[in-house]
């Protein structure tokens, strides 16, 4: 460790038991254990995505069970521009609940849930790095047209991509934006006089409710956009979700995967190395 | 019968937990909840009395719309509840409990104590809101009248619509804001909004603005209240 330089850095790589070398291949196919792929998520990643299901699932059913006791947004003795389907309730079968108070209580206490989710995953992709692999970049808007051509069959080839394609960077970015605004609308409705200067800079109580509605629509979307598409492009990134393992040979931009449009990768070549053929 | 692979089993295993958290729980959701969901109500209300400050306003122009006779009217009786002198005698309003003089107010008195007029929002529990001016006198200025003491933590606001009742925290009853109010748009209050005189305060939800009064009692503990003992919460602060 006293040498300094290049020197002391190689000899470390070539004695790491990670580096592929003739060492290794020596052993033979049969004894050489595999290098175990880092996870491709952290499990602070695993955790907080199906924390946030149960926490978004019920913010999302009992908000739905608060708004059907009056499914409006116009103040009394008014009108309201832009909702159509005032006094026509949600069906019951996606709130949760049971009752008005039933679903504030659930909707005052699930959202420290959320909250506390959001702040350690947020927490933990800045300070672990996995942010990088979510902000936009200059370039992103022509990546997304590439992904959105590729998708229309107006471009043959699968978009080279990093961890995510485009389309998918902007809807996980968006994610925890929407997020911030679904608590901010929050608490503006929430405490509409206690924070008064919030809630009118959103334009009154009336108009905050309306943004408080129309971001959970945002984020009811994204779930569903990003649900049918994990199914219907990369069914294989389910399982990086639960244990963490992925096989970038099955990725979409291996198997040139449009959404229902991709065949089972089991005649694909290996690009892991082949130990195993 | 098939085999159980890794895949069949995440499967079942996935449909088997999600089926037992159904079963577990109608739609008000796991009964096993509740104690969870009283302590977080319990928690919030901790939040949400230090974010209350009495320096709070809730305003809006003169110009704006008042709701007028789209205000609800509201009662849990099965009729409309109104005073029966000839039963009851005339209506007056006792302030009691932690008080030095204790009250006993016909409306002429209430009347001739200063008033305010303030045109405030009202915030439904349900998401609604109303706009209206309310007349009457400040619960601060009834408090003072009394003279009540350092044990009045807490309020009970009673009516004689049958046993509705609820009760504050003094902060909120003492905000400047919180009336007992004889006078809605410029006059009297009627009976479909609490006559002859009601609790209206912005800093609360509608359910915690007694209607039919009855009954101010400062006390040293809280005492729930109609829809706080339904399920509600009983801070309902806005």
């Amino acid at each position: 460790m006293t040498i300094p330089g290049g020197e002391s850095l190689g000899d470390a790589v070539d004695s790491s038991p990670l580096a592929p070398g003739p060492a290794a291949s020596a052993e033979g196919p049969g004894a050489a254990a595999r290098p175990r792929p880092a996870a491709r998520h952290h499990w602070i990643v695993r955790l907080t995505h199906w924390v946030n299901v149960v926490a978004l699932g019920l913010m999302i059913t009992s908000g739905l069970r608060i708004f059907n006791a009056y499914p409006a947004f116009a103040r009394r003795g008014e009108s309201f521009c832009c909702y159509p389907f005032a006094g026509k309730p949600i069906p019951e079968a996606l709130t949760f609940g049971g009752w008005l108070a039933g679903a504030r209580n659930w909707h005052f206490a699930a959202m420290w849930l959320l909250f506390a989710n959001g702040f350690v995953y947020l927490a933990f992709i800045y300070l672990h790095g996995e942010w990088r692999d979510l902000v936009p970049r200059r370039g992103d808007a022509r990546d997304m047209w590439e992904m959105v051509k590729f998708y229309l069959f107006a471009r043959r080839e699968h978009p080279h991509q990093g961890k995510h394609n485009a389309l998918q960077k902007s809807a996980y970015f968006s994610m925890p934006i929407l997020g911030a605004l679904a608590i901010l609308t929050g608490i503006a409705i929430w405490k509409p006089v206690q924070f008064a200067p919030l809630t009118n800079a959103l334009g009154g109580y009336v108009w905050a409710r309306y943004w408080h509605f129309l971001v959970m629509l945002g984020l009811v979307l994204l779930s569903i956009v990003h649900t049918v598409m994990v199914f219907a492009v990369d069914p294989y990134s389910l399982r990086s979700m639960i244990t963490g393992g992925y096989d970038d040979s099955k990725s979409p931009e291996a198997r040139n995967a449009r959404p229902f449009f991709w065949h089972r990768p089991s005649a694909a070549p290996r690009t892991d190395g082949g130990l195993d053929t | 019968m098939t085999p159980m692979n890794r895949r069949r089993f995440f499967t079942f295993g996935a449909g088997s937990v999600a089926a037992a958290a159904l079963g577990a729980c109608d739609s008000f959701g796991p009964r096993s909840a509740a104690s969870l969901l009283k302590f977080a109500e319990r928690k919030n209300e901790q939040l949400e009395r230090w974010l209350f400050s009495s320096g709070s306003r809730n305003r809006f122009a003169n110009t704006d719309r008042l709701s007028g006779r789209a205000f609800p009217r509201y009662f849990v009786s099965e009729t409309i509840p109104m005073w029966n002198e000839a039963q009851r005698g005339v209506w007056r309003l006792e302030v009691g409990g932690a008080v030095r003089t204790p009250l006993s107010l016909t409306l002429d008195d209430l009347m001739k104590m200063r008033s305010v007029s303030q045109r405030v929002d009202h915030f439904c529990v349900e998401g609604w809101t109303a706009r209206a001016e309310w007349t009457g006198v400040r619960l601060s200025e009834l408090a003072r009248a009394a003279g009540a003491t350092s044990d009045a933590e807490y309020v009970d606001f009673q009516s004689f619509d049958s046993d509705y009742h609820e009760s504050w925290d003094i902060d909120s009853a003492l905000h400047p804001q919180t009336l007992v109010a004889y006078g809605l748009d410029r006059a009297m209050l009627g009976p479909g909004h609490g006559a002859p005189a009601r609790v209206h305060s912005p800093v609360k939800l509608g359910y915690k603005n007694t209607k039919y009064l009855t009954r101010v009692l400062f006390m040293p503990t809280r005492s729930g209240g109609y829809w706080s003992d339904r399920g509600y919460e009983w801070y309902g602060g806005v």
